[in-house]
């Protein structure tokens, strides 16, 4: 291939990271929920709440980082919620998930009116004058900002953390065989919510992703279901941090190739288009659980509470 | 051995009871928290949800899809499925329901409603048949494929109506034509309330009535309650699985094509404003149960119509029912766990 | 090394009802092997698990040298270096070897780095333990023995002086076991005190100092392990009661078989059975000898047809009763006894009269509107049945394991069926629910019913049954006549596999 062509390719691998950097988030924190043995369909309200605060603080105060971080606590405050009621309180996961996802849904359309229309910076570009000379990655960086590397660098952080720590191991014991962590001497009752509240952080640090430096707008119930088809994604993942870049940038791209094919003429409704993320995770979901061992990879803990019961 | 029954039904009252309180001051918090006097908007929610015939009628507008919806969702419950695919059912339901009108409309006659009825019922149960398959062959979760489904049936919906669908007559509004007078339900009482209200009623008690009365509600309270067992006795899990999710999307499907037909008038986006998620919650209110999910439909109906109204005359979004829903479901998952907690305290 | 004694005095503990332990005295002594005996249910497992801090005695006291101990939880008696391994393992199966033992392990270092010398530091004992076990493996793939040997391992890796074994020996294999005795010698020299819970003599002849005997939660002997005879200790676990709880049944009247069970094989995820060939005659009592883990939970659904085959066939009465696709409208032909019933044989959340009535469900007529005649004969089978509190209106799971087990003897036997297969029928039954569960299927023998009955207790069988089918790696590896039977021959069969060769 020539460099143009290698351009051209670059511009579409960054466009793909681009639109699937809040996804790798949001997909990350339910993996690490679900690894502490927490469902948690709330994420979707978290992600919500995180879109809607972060940008509303990166409005205000006009700083991307700030807004970032104020959607992660936004989206920490709201699946403190679902951890109390689950861990807390025994309530079930999935009637406490969508609890959580009505408020968040209630909360942000309530609060995140008077920003519909508002102006955001983005975050900042990684790319810059020092590639010079370098055309194919300067396309590829240029249009990059340097959340798409956080998020990278975020999973593998947790992904180590998971495997080759000992909290980590405390983490996987609780989710797989709560009753031996109890036995090992571990609150099984304190990681479960440090898990709930680590993802709740992530969806909203993506949801924020999503409004301040993606789309740079907000709108009344923007993720959706973003955070649902994250849930879905986890089980692609076979609950693998390793394995949710991969999951998520080919469900990226199977969403950015149907785009594509819209702009390169193809005479479609764009709502029909836009069922397409949809049926894609719906296949990979179906996919996963027809062609791999069904339970494969899923912590015993959440069996329980997810896992087929027939 | 009655004394076990009674201290159970006093068990459950207890529960309800706490529950509501606890949400009546988590929702003065809220109001609080939004600069509202506490008291007085409670106070004038509960006056435009029941306080005159009109406001009682807006709320039992809006009781009538939640109660299809809570149907939808307690029919697979009783099977011990988790479906939250009413949403989507609805949406279907009624593209299904419109579908046969456009049809049938150069035709008319006194099938016209029956017809469009009957593609409503259709068009949810596809919905939730599908995710009963998926379940029953494949042993995929049908919380998330439900939740999936919502979303590609809300934007079929949009589909249609902002294309081949569109009445050009609408002037660029997606909307289809209007469903004629002959296709739509009676109303009631020189109301927007419409008969649809009725077959919802009617179909809570009859349920009610099979799940206790009939071999087939039996059935599924042992395969419930153990599915190996229930095999042992003949019971077929899979079958039941995709029959309830089909049977609970003929109600989804119902509420759809009624809100379509005799409340909007046609069809067009946005026709359940979060309908099928508020059912589910219905649903879980009421314990499965399908006699207490008229009352507690007519509840979240009215706070729902009441949430309007205060937008309306206090300028408070609307959105602010959501987040009510949202606490009001969340209160009554958390009031057991306390009272157990409670109890735990006090050995 | 100096020895510590550890005292339990007077230790009294209530389950409701039931008495576990009355007034209980324990020495145990550094440096020594106790072996703590006693039948099913005798309260040996209580006594340690007050001691280990689990469980709270009523009354009573624990002193270590002299000094009263309060331990309320099993990590301050860690603390105080007592260790504890159960016959249900606290391991998490989906991790590796290595990972639970750094679990367990106070020492382990926050980083794990792959190789390390703090990682492999974890591995020492386990090494000297069971050489052949690979640290990396996933503890869920392990045979039961080999995941005792790994909590043994967690238990020393804390530096446990005073280490409780709760029936060890039950799950090894003959090798695994002799070398559970050489280990327990070594740390016995090295000044350690072993308990052993154990119902086998085998473990008090091969290792025991001392023994101490329990019989219905009192301590009914204590001293070292040569002053008693073979003959004496039974004597005193068993107690004055008649050790047979039932006569024999009568042989078989005829020899055709009723019950043809033709190269029946299935598999689950776990374990598989293939080969399987069994003929059953009328009034014939089959019993299949195994230990735990061999395939029975598989054969016993695969023979009811709860479970797919993967090829033959189970016969009855010229029928097949083998599984179908479409669940098969229950034609009372065939009665099954799972093992643990309140999970696999009733639903807890329903009431007495619905566990009962589901058998006919699909033949009613689509609407039942009144239960009483439902309730009625609910209550006529209970009174048979003697469930205690025969309450129809009451809940399944609120039944006492005797007495839930009366209830699914009632409901499958209700209508004389032609094979009943029953799995491990008594197994936590107090004396008086065994002879009333043995008198009701023997009832149905002499009626003409054969019966499989998949058992552990090789006693048992040899008491009972007419001919006895040994279940070793999922194939039948010998059946034997009950006249031709030899305990030593069946016990080799069901360790091994086979019958050791004469030289």
């Amino acid at each position: 291939m020539d460099e143009a062509a290698w351009i051209l390719v670059a511009g579409w691998v960054a466009a793909i990271l681009r639109s699937a950097t809040p996804l790798l988030f949001v997909t990350l924190g339910e993996t690490l929920s679900q690894r502490v043995g927490i469902i948690n369909l709330g994420i979707e309200g978290e992600m919500l709440a995180g879109a809607c605060f972060g940008f509303a603080v990166a409005a205000t105060t006009g700083s991307p980082t700030l807004g970032l971080l104020a959607g992660g606590g936004a989206g920490l405050l709201l699946s403190s919620v679902h951890a109390g009621l689950c861990v807390g309180l025994g309530a079930n996961q999935f009637g406490s998930g969508l609890a959580v996802w009505m408020i968040g849904l209630g909360i942000t359309s309530f609060f995140g009116r008077s920003f519909v229309g508002a102006q955001v910076d983005a975050a900042g570009s990684i790319g810059g004058s020092w590639l010079e000379g370098m055309p194919v990655l300067a396309q590829l960086l240029d249009n990059l900002s340097w959340t798409a590397p956080l998020a990278f660098l975020t999973i593998a952080v947790a992904a180590a953390m998971l495997y080759r720590t000992r909290p980590g191991l405390a983490w996987r014991t609780v989710g797989e065989a709560p009753d031996a962590a109890r036995a090992a001497g571990l609150s099984v009752a304190r990681i479960q919510v440090s898990g709930v509240l680590v993802a709740g952080f992530l969806a909203g640090l993506g949801g924020a992703v999503l409004s301040v430096d993606y789309t740079q707008t907000w709108a009344q119930e923007m993720t959706k279901g973003r955070g649902l088809v994250a849930v879905g994604l986890v089980i692609v993942a076979r609950w693998n941090p390793w394995l949710v870049p991969p999951v998520v940038l080919a469900f990226g791209a199977a969403e950015a190739a149907v785009l594509r094919l819209q702009a390169g003429g193809l005479e479609v409704s764009s709502h029909l288009l836009a069922i397409l993320p949809y049926v894609v995770a719906l296949a990979v979901v179906i996919a996963a659980y027809i062609f791999s061992h069904r339970d494969g990879g899923m912590p015993q803990g959440l069996k329980g509470v997810f896992a087929a019961r027939s | 051995m009655r004394v076990i029954g009674q201290s159970q039904q006093a068990e459950r009252a207890l529960t309800a009871l706490l529950s509501a309180f606890a949400f009546i001051l988590v929702a003065m918090g809220f109001f609080a928290f939004i600069g509202e006097p506490p008291f007085q908007t409670l106070l004038a929610m509960v006056t435009y949800a029941v306080g005159d015939s009109y406001s009682l009628s807006e709320s039992l507008v809006k009781t009538t899809p939640i109660l299809f919806c809570a149907l939808a969702a307690i029919i697979p419950a009783r099977l011990g499925l988790i479906s939250v695919g009413a949403e989507g059912q609805l949406y279907i339901g009624a593209l299904v329901g419109t579908f046969v009108m456009l049809l049938a409309v150069p035709y008319g006659g006194w099938l016209l409603m029956p017809g469009i009825l009957i593609g409503g019922a259709v068009g949810g149960a596809i919905w939730g048949w599908l995710p009963g398959v998926l379940r029953a062959r494949f042993q995929v979760n049908e919380t998330i494929t439900t939740l999936l489904l919502n979303y590609i049936a809300v934007l079929l919906v949009s589909a249609a109506v902002y294309g081949p669908w569109k009445d050009l007559a609408n002037l660029g509004w997606p909307a289809t034509i209007a469903f004629p007078d002959a296709s739509v339900l009676p109303f009631m009482f020189g109301t927007r309330v419409h008969a649809g209200l009725l077959i919802a009623v009617v179909a809570a008690l009859s349920l009610q009535v099979l799940f206790r009365y009939s071999r087939w509600g039996q059935g599924l309270d042992v395969l419930k309650g153990n599915a190996r067992v229930g095999r042992m006795m003949g019971l077929d899990f899979q079958r039941q699985a995709i029959i309830v999710m089909a049977f609970g999307g003929v109600f989804a499907g119902l509420a759809g094509i009624t809100e379509a037909s005799a409340i909007q008038g046609r069809l067009q986006p946005g026709i359940s404003v979060g309908y099928g998620l508020t059912g589910f919650l219905v649903a879980w209110l009421a314990g499965h149960n399908a006699l207490l999910a008229i009352p507690v439909s007519f509840l979240i109906g009215g706070l729902i119509a009441a949430g309007d109204t205060l937008q309306l005359f206090n300028k408070i979004p609307a959105s602010s029912a959501i987040v009510l829903q949202g606490l009001l479901f969340a209160t009554a998952l958390a009031v057991p766990g306390l009272i157990r907690l409670w109890r735990a305290r006090r050995g | 090394m100096t020895g510590r004694h550890i005292a339990l005095r007077g230790i009294n503990k209530r389950f409701g009802a039931l008495t576990a332990n009355d007034d209980v005295d324990l020495d145990i002594a550094s440096g020594a092997c106790l072996a703590l005996l006693g039948e099913n249910g005798a309260g040996k497992s209580t006594l340690m698990k007050v001691l280990y801090g689990i469980t709270h005695a009523d009354s009573g006291t624990i002193s270590i040298d002299g000094v009263q101990q309060n331990f309320r939880g099993p990590f301050e008696a860690m603390a105080a270096g007592i260790g504890m391994v159960f016959q249900q393992f606290s391991l998490a199966p989906a991790l590796t070897v290595q990972e639970n033992l750094l679990l367990a392990s106070p020492t382990a270092p926050w980083l794990h780095v792959p190789g390390s010398r703090a990682l492999t530091a974890v591995l020492e004992v386990l090494a000297r333990l069971a050489p052949d076990i690979d640290p990396r493996s996933r503890v869920a793939d392990l045979a039961v023995g080999e995941r005792q040997l790994i909590e043994l391992a967690k238990v020393l890796n804390l530096n446990a002086r005073t280490i409780i074994l709760d029936e060890p020996t039950s799950v090894l294999t003959p090798t695994e076991t002799k070398r559970l005795y050489g280990f327990i010698e070594t740390l016995v020299a090295d000044g350690a005190a072993v308990i052993m819970i154990t119902h086998k003599l085998a473990d008090v002849e091969a290792c025991a100092d001392h023994t101490a005997i329990m019989h219905r939660g009192r301590m009914v002997h204590a001293g070292p392990s040569a002053d008693l005879s073979r003959q004496q200790m039974v004597e005193l676990m068993i107690g004055t009661a008649s050790p047979a709880t039932a006569d024999r049944p009568s042989a078989p009247a005829s020899t055709t078989p009723r019950v043809i069970v033709r190269k029946l094989a299935a598999d689950t995820e776990t374990s598989s059975v293939a080969n399987i060939d069994l003929e059953v005659c009328a009034g014939e009592l089959l019993g299949i000898a195994g230990v735990v883990g061999n395939g029975q939970t598989v054969l016993a659904d695969a023979l009811v047809g709860l479970h797919p085959l993967r090829g033959g066939d189970v016969i009855v009465d010229g029928h097949s009763v083998a599984w179908t696709p479409k669940p098969r409208i229950p034609d009372g032909r065939v009665a099954y006894v799972p093992e643990q019933p309140v999970h696999n044989a009733v639903v807890p959340d329903l009431d007495l009269s619905a566990n009962l009535g589901m058998r006919s469900i699909l033949q009613r007529r689509f609407w039942q509107f009144s239960r009483q005649q439902q309730d009625a004969d609910a209550r006529a089978l209970l009174e048979s049945a003697d469930v205690r509190p025969p309450e129809p209106m009451r809940k399944a799971g609120t039944l006492s394991g005797g007495n839930l087990q009366k209830l699914v003897l009632g409901r499958e036997l209700a209508g004389a069926p032609s094979l009943i297969v029953a799995c491990y029928p008594t197994m936590g039954l107090d004396v008086a629910a065994t002879r009333a569960v043995y008198r009701n299927l023997f009832e149905h023998l002499d009626r003409g019913a054969a019966i499989i009955w998949i058992s552990e207790e090789l006693d048992d069988l040899l008491d009972y049954a007419h001919r006895i089918a040994v279940l070793h790696g999922g194939r039948i590896v010998g059946v034997r006549d009950w006249a031709s039977a030899s305990r030593a021959e069946i016990g080799d069969l069901m360790l091994l596999g086979a019958l050791p060769q004469c030289a």
